[in-house]
């Protein structure tokens, strides 16, 4: 555990400072695809009629709503049930700042001030809401924050959402869009900004110093602690920047649909939201938007194949909407079993070769990127990831010990060793 | 010993307030009534969760789950299949039956696989086999609410409700079926785990799956134990608590009963059974008198469910950080 720890600390690329280097046509074929790529969904975007638009548009929406449930899941190696706790705050906030205090309405639109100021407030207002719960709930070690998270989402519903000034009932909070971006497929591109601002915050985040003392805390705690790591601050700081980006996400879902429902934020989105991540491939920012987006317009993808709609609706007499509530959770239940690294992993000889490695469908010896020791038998991504199947029950015994092993030094966080030792511990480390 | 201790400082506290309430008909007595009757279905899921939990050292999310399709098996069985008539005994055991099938199908496809990986991988593989589950519910039966008719009828032949009446509330029959159950229920699985070689050999692979293997034990055996009789007491809560209290709808025991029941597992120290059991009847009386009081006090000129919606939940979600917070192995928490 300990090389796992350190393979993570290092700078990224320093283990491999003399491995093969692409030529510099080389480079360029990798940008020219990379390019090629960013420009085929942007023409994609803009050519595509107003109805499919909007789909992207929430496509990318989820993608920001699954970075941010990444930040929790693949990096800290927690879950969370109650995101859309969360997203469905933000999206209110956003929506009650322009309609109620900077008077936009659905007729004369919003000017972009407002709507940044909203986005700002969104963003906010999901921050301090995952703040809050984090500060109280992160210092139960364990899974439980599955189960606090969980209760918290449903508290959401019945509580949070039903206060009635905020979302006015079951009608609805009207949000205007800005008057510049008031088209889908203009909001479309608008979303695309916000995606790139909340990968470039997660891609800072990771390499941080900050990120990287999250990154250990999936390891072992124990060891992160005797580290020097306060687990604790780290992972509320893991889960503010997770609530940050659910609350641009929500902000986001607010003008996308200009009317936010407390129905649209029911606790099975939240559920659907988690799988679509472990589909993606945990920790991974490339496979969770495409894991993201591509839950977000299978069901619309399901109904544009012609006759579909036909066979569902009077076949079968069911909607073709139910379809993804099958396959999605089908989906992640096989990539668990068999394809533990989800998406990421299927498009990994892909994306290794963009970031200037020799094309092969397999991980090299010694992957730089601080996806480190290439040794384990998935590569390196998933052995960070703690992800195997047959993790060797060697390390797991071993873990195990040094769990018990550092026991009062997890107790005793590093900055107050008289900290009274042991009463939050529940039986889980023991 | 405990187990007494706790038990005892509940029902005294429910007398006094019971005695202390008596005459008043809008106050506390009939939400107590309730709130304990709807505590043991809790408490009769939170056992299927701290069994799992015992085996496998994994939230079982899929426990809820497991009684929506019970149900869903027996309104087919009754009220689709007209000829020949099923009587509702047989649509039962045929229910427990299927579900008990489902959730070995579940042991051996997901949770199997997935025995030597973090707890996390298999915590997520419960999340998604009970959506698995909601969505094929969803497919089969559309979300609309079915009405699945009760094994005791409420009503007599002269339309008037039948079972004992407390403070102006009649007790429908079938909850008290429930607490019946969940009592026998009880003694068989104390008894199983403290006397029988299989409920030991399941303590012993919850503390150390290696160490038992090595011993000689089956773990494989241990864990389709395990996940078999989760799924049969999942099913029989959900048969017995959907007709009188929830609309049958898709993934109606995940969304209205388990987070009740995971907050009483932890209440009850996540590993023990009696604790769950107590567990499950404090959660039911917190939410019951959270959801009272929130309908009778008021702050300044509003009552306070107008301030704060959905005060029973509320109150679950302070329970259940409270407890984790201040005494993280609960009421009753310990190995064994």
């Amino acid at each position: 555990m300990a090389t796992a720890t350190e393979a993570v600390t290092l700078p990224a690329g320093q283990a491999a400072a003399d491995r093969w280097r692409p030529t510099t046509a080389g480079w360029v074929a990798r940008i020219g695809v990379l390019l090629g790529i960013f420009a085929a969904v942007l023409w994609v975007t803009a050519a595509v009629k107003p109805f499919w638009a909007d789909r992207i548009a929430l496509a990318v929406i989820y993608a920001i709503i699954g970075l941010s449930l990444n930040i929790v899941l693949g990096y800290v190696g927690q879950v969370s049930l109650g995101h859309h706790g969360f997203v469905g705050i933000a999206a209110f906030v956003a929506a009650y700042y322009v309609t109620e205090k900077a008077g936009c309405t659905p007729e004369g639109g919003c000017n972009m001030g407002a709507f940044l100021t909203g986005m700002v407030l969104a963003a906010a207002s999901g921050a301090i809401a995952a703040g809050l719960l984090g500060v109280v709930a992160l210092r139960i070690k364990g899974l439980y924050l599955a189960l606090i998270t969980l209760a918290y989402g449903f508290v959401a519903e019945t509580s949070i959402f039903e206060i009635s000034f905020l979302t006015r009932g079951g009608s609805g909070m009207p949000a205007a869009r800005p008057n510049t971006f008031d088209s889908d497929t203009q909001f479309a591109f608008l979303t695309f900004v916000f995606l790139a601002l909340v990968l470039y915050l997660d891609w800072r985040l990771v390499r941080s110093k900050v990120g990287r003392a999250i990154l250990s805390l999936k390891h072992s705690e124990p060891v992160a602690a005797s580290y020097g790591i306060n687990v604790t601050a780290f992972k509320v700081i893991a889960f503010i920047m997770s609530g940050l980006f659910a609350g641009i996400g929500g902000g986001l879902y607010a003008f996308r649909s200009e009317s936010v429902v407390s129905n649209d934020f029911q606790f099975a989105i939240a559920l659907l939201w988690v799988l679509m991540v472990v589909i993606g491939g945990l920790g991974n920012r490339t496979g969770v938007v495409i894991g993201s987006a591509f839950f977000a317009l299978f069901p619309f993808l399901v109904e544009s194949i012609p006759g579909a709609e036909h066979f569902f609706a009077d076949t079968l007499g069911r909607s073709a909407s139910y379809l993804p509530l099958v396959i999605g959770p089908a989906l992640a239940i096989l990539t668990l079993i068999q394809f533990p690294g989800g998406i990421a992993e299927q498009i990994s000889p892909i994306t290794r070769w963009i970031r200037g490695e020799k094309f092969s469908m397999h991980p090299e010896g010694h992957g730089g990127h601080g996806e480190g020791h290439g040794d384990k038998k998935h590569g390196g991504l998933m052995a960070k990831l703690g992800l195997h199947k047959n993790e060797e029950e060697a390390t797991e015994a071993s873990t195990e010990e040094i769990k018990q092993d550092t026991e009062p030094v997890l107790a005793a966080q590093p900055e107050e060793p008289q900290g009274s030792a042991g009463h939050d511990d529940p039986k889980e480390n023991r | 010993m405990r187990t007494t201790i706790v038990a005892a400082v509940i029902a005294v506290i429910v007398g006094i307030i019971l005695i202390l309430g008596s005459g008043d008909t809008s106050g506390p007595n009939a939400p107590i009534i309730i709130g304990l009757l709807t505590g043991t279905a809790y408490g009769l899921v939170a056992i299927g969760l701290v069994l799992v939990y015992k085996g496998a050292r994994v939230f079982n999310f899929a426990q809820g789950e497991f009684g929506t399709l019970a149900a869903f098996i027996v309104y087919v069985l009754i009220e689709q299949v007209r000829s020949p008539e099923i009587p509702y005994w047989v649509a039962i055991i045929v229910a427990v039956v299927s579900v008990v099938l489902i959730g070995l199908i579940m042991e051996r496809v997901v949770v199997r696989p997935l025995m030597n990986a973090p707890r996390i991988t298999l915590l997520v593989a419960t999340i998604a086999f009970a959506l698995l589950a909601i969505g094929v519910e969803i497919m089969i039966f559309l979300p609309e609410a079915k009405d699945l008719p009760r094994i005791i009828d409420p009503l007599n032949q002269a339309g008037n409700p039948v079972g004992p009446e407390i403070y102006g509330f009649t007790i429908e029959p079938q909850l008290l079926l429930i607490v019946g159950i969940l009592l026998v229920l009880a003694v068989v699985l104390g008894y199983f785990f403290s006397k029988t070689d299989l409920g030991l050999a399941i303590l012993a692979t919850s503390q150390d799956a290696f160490a038992t293997r090595v011993v000689g034990i089956g773990v494989e055996r241990v864990s389709r134990f395990i996940w078999g009789s989760a799924a049969f007491l999942g099913a029989v809560a959900g048969i017995l608590y959907i007709p009188p209290s929830l609309p049958l709808t898709p993934g109606i025991m995940t969304a209205g009963v388990l987070i009740a029941s995971f907050t009483a597992a932890v209440i009850g120290g996540m590993t023990s059974l009696p604790g769950a059991f107590l567990g499950g009847i404090t959660v039911g009386l917190i939410q019951q008198i959270a959801q009272w009081a929130g309908g009778h006090y008021q702050i300044g000129e509003k009552f306070i469910q107008e301030i704060i919606p959905g005060s029973a939940n509320v109150a679950v979600l302070l329970a259940l950080l409270l407890v984790l917070l201040i005494r993280p192995q609960g009421l009753l928490g310990s190995e064994a």
